[in-house]
């Protein structure tokens, strides 16, 4: 389990939220890279593979689940783990991410940076200790 | 029927015939032959110029009726003759202007009709092309005859590519992950949200309506696709939020990062700060989370007050969800120096069938009353317990209590136990409200006891998920909401 080797993208546009999960993920021992919009997180997609993509869904302009469905039609069969952020509660937003090919989905509100960075040790490596108990990615 | 014209023709010829006989009979009494000769020739000549200059008159009408003719043969639709000859030549020139009139007027209708034509195609093919949603008209072969802009933007495909063209031989749809096929959609009424696959693997959200047509004597139309784009709409989603949802969503941004740095803060610097001074962060940090549980339960009672709280329920790990929620309070117990516990049975819980983010906050609710209405130093213990068809979970705490009379109306909307104690005007009187909504939305049952001054214990039951009961459950709560093309916040 080397976070080391580990590419993360976070595409994020709240300054304040992106920031401060790029420093924990670093922190963690991850290679992160960000970007604040749909467009240029497509663009870093393209130009390099990613382990795992945090993905929110309330971008401006091109939004998550547009990303997602663009790299998807043309990677389909990228192992790059996809979780998706969002504040929001649609159902039908959250369901059409799962048939887009994400594994996850956080709700930025209640999960605490650190246990954002448990999640993506959880989606990478799988499940962590049992205790203390980690929240498992929410399917 | 006139038959002067063989009357003056025979007038001529017999005038021309008589004539110099006549004369020449008159002057053979006389013995002067040569004489004779001459003048039967001039008046021979003369009668043959008579004959000329008359069938010359005669006939000009004749002439008058083929040039025109001719000239109505060219297109000169205008053209008409003049004839005054009063005989068979006046005939044939009324007859003649007749035809030409009639001629003339079907021409006319005819261009008119055709301009009509023009313009009827001009302003179906507008209107068509307007058309936000996609259209695509297939005959009985199952070959597209008509299709619209908003199609061609959809599939990929431009109408060149699928004129005449087989309509499921270039467009796929699928409704989860079969595809359907004409013979399925194309009936009376079919409605359904579906991903359309089109040129070089485009894929669309849409959602499918048909109508079949029947028969009409000149098209050989069968069935009518209208696609409706599902995609935009989830661009538009943020203004078909409501003010609710949408406020609750603005005010979850900031709190996010308030939540977030606060929480960093903390766990970065336990060992570096003295306690009081960890303890004013620590403060913030349950007062974020207090407003965040404030915003989840004004959107929820909005939802459900709305009919638009939706849950989807899928077996999920119930442990993980307990773990976190337990960890999430663990500030608010800290302060007041109460023990939070989780008991749960030996071996693991089986999976739930239920919606991971509501049940979150349920017992976020349920907990964060117990701790709320706890006096210090006591506590609050979450227990499952297994039966074969369901889990039920207990948040038992040795707090206040509840007054007996209050017990009946605790899940009511707004409904805060007014007591002595200052506790009472704490909460808007949601948690509960909202909690008994979610729990029965999953088919659970929620209830409570409690004694005044001795405690609380509020308990629910989750269903267990069976291998079937997860397939069918699942569908049936979110299904809907999907087919509908109708999203939910």
């Amino acid at each position: 389990m080397d976070p080391k080797s580990k590419k993360i993208l976070l595409v994020e546009d709240e300054d304040f939220i992106r920031d401060l999960y790029v420093r924990q993920l670093t922190k963690a021992g991850f290679l992160v890279k960000s970007a604040v919009d749909g467009q240029s997180g497509l663009t870093m997609l393209k130009a390099e593979p990613f382990d795992l993509l945090l993905l929110d869904i309330m971008l401006p302009g091109m939004n998550g689940l547009q990303l997602l469905r663009e790299f998807k039609t043309q990677n389909p069969n990228s192992p790059m783990i996809t979780i998706l952020l969002t504040n929001l509660g649609q159902e039908a937003v959250i369901k059409e991410g799962f048939e887009l090919g994400a594994q996850a989905y956080l709700i930025k509100a209640s999960y605490t940076p650190d246990q954002v960075v448990n999640e993506v040790k959880n989606a990478l490596f799988g499940s962590q200790s049992p205790t203390p108990p980690q929240p498992a990615p929410t399917q | 029927m006139k038959n002067l014209l063989l009357i003056k023709i025979i007038l001529i010829l017999s005038l021309g015939i008589t004539l110099p006989l006549s004369v020449s009979l008159l002057l053979t009494g006389s013995p002067l032959l040569a004489r004779n000769l001459v003048i039967t020739a001039l008046v021979g000549g003369v009668a043959v110029v008579i004959c000329s200059v008359s069938s010359f008159i005669f006939l000009k009408p004749l002439r008058d009726l083929i040039n025109s003719a001719k000239r109505f043969g060219e297109g000169n639709f205008n053209e008409r003759v003049d004839i005054r000859s009063d005989d068979e030549f006046e005939e044939v020139g009324n007859y003649f202007n007749q035809m030409a009139d009639k001629l003339s007027q079907t021409f006319q209708k005819l261009e008119k009709d055709t301009q009509t034509a023009i313009a009827e195609k001009n302003k179906l093919s507008e209107v068509l092309s307007s058309i936000v949603d996609g259209i695509i008209a297939v005959d009985f072969n199952k070959n597209i005859i008509l299709i619209n802009r908003a199609a061609e933007q959809i599939t990929g495909y431009t109408e060149g590519e699928l004129q005449g063209q087989k309509v499921d031989q270039l467009i796929h749809l699928f409704v989860d992950t079969e595809e359907i096929l004409p013979k399925t959609y194309c009936q009376v009424n079919f409605t359904k949200a579906a991903k359309l696959i089109g040129k070089e693997g485009k894929q669309t959200r849409v959602n499918l309506t048909t109508a079949k047509v029947g028969e009409t004597q000149q098209t050989t139309l069968s069935c009518i696709l209208i696609l409706h784009d599902l995609s935009k709409e989830e661009e538009l989603e943020r203004m078909k939020l409501d003010f609710v949802s949408m406020v609750s969503h603005e005010l979850k941004t900031p709190l996010t990062s308030i939540i977030g740095y606060l929480s960093v803060f903390t766990n970065e610097n336990k060992g570096k700060l003295p306690k009081e001074e960890l303890d004013l962060i620590d403060r913030s940090f349950i007062a974020a989370r207090e407003l965040l549980i404030l915003i989840q339960n004004i959107l929820n009672v909005n939802k459900i007050e709305r009919e638009e709280m939706s849950v989807s329920a899928e077996p999920m790990d119930y442990l993980p969800i307990l773990s976190k929620t337990i960890e999430d309070l663990k500030n608010q117990a800290n302060q007041k120096n109460i023990v939070l516990n989780l008991n749960i049975p030996e071996g693991s819980l089986p999976k739930v069938l239920a919606d991971p983010v509501r049940m979150g906050e349920v017992l976020t609710n349920l907990l964060a009353n117990a701790i709320t209405y706890t006096n210090p130093g006591g506590k609050v213990e979450v227990i499952t317990q297994l039966s074969p068809n369901e889990v039920t979970t207990v948040i038992s705490d040795n707090g206040v209590g509840i007054p007996k009379e209050a017990i009946p109306h605790l899940f009511n909307k707004f409904f805060r136990v007014s007591n002595q104690t200052q506790r009472a005007s704490k909460g808007t009187g949601l948690g509960l409200y909202i909690a008994k909504s979610i729990v029965e939305k999953l088919g659970g049952k929620i209830w409570v006891e409690s004694e005044f001054g001795k405690g609380t214990r509020f308990s629910f039951t989750l269903p267990v998920a069976t291998i079937s009961s997860g397939v069918v459950d699942s569908s049936r709560f979110v299904g809907q909401e999907i087919q509908a093309g109708g999203l939910n916040y």
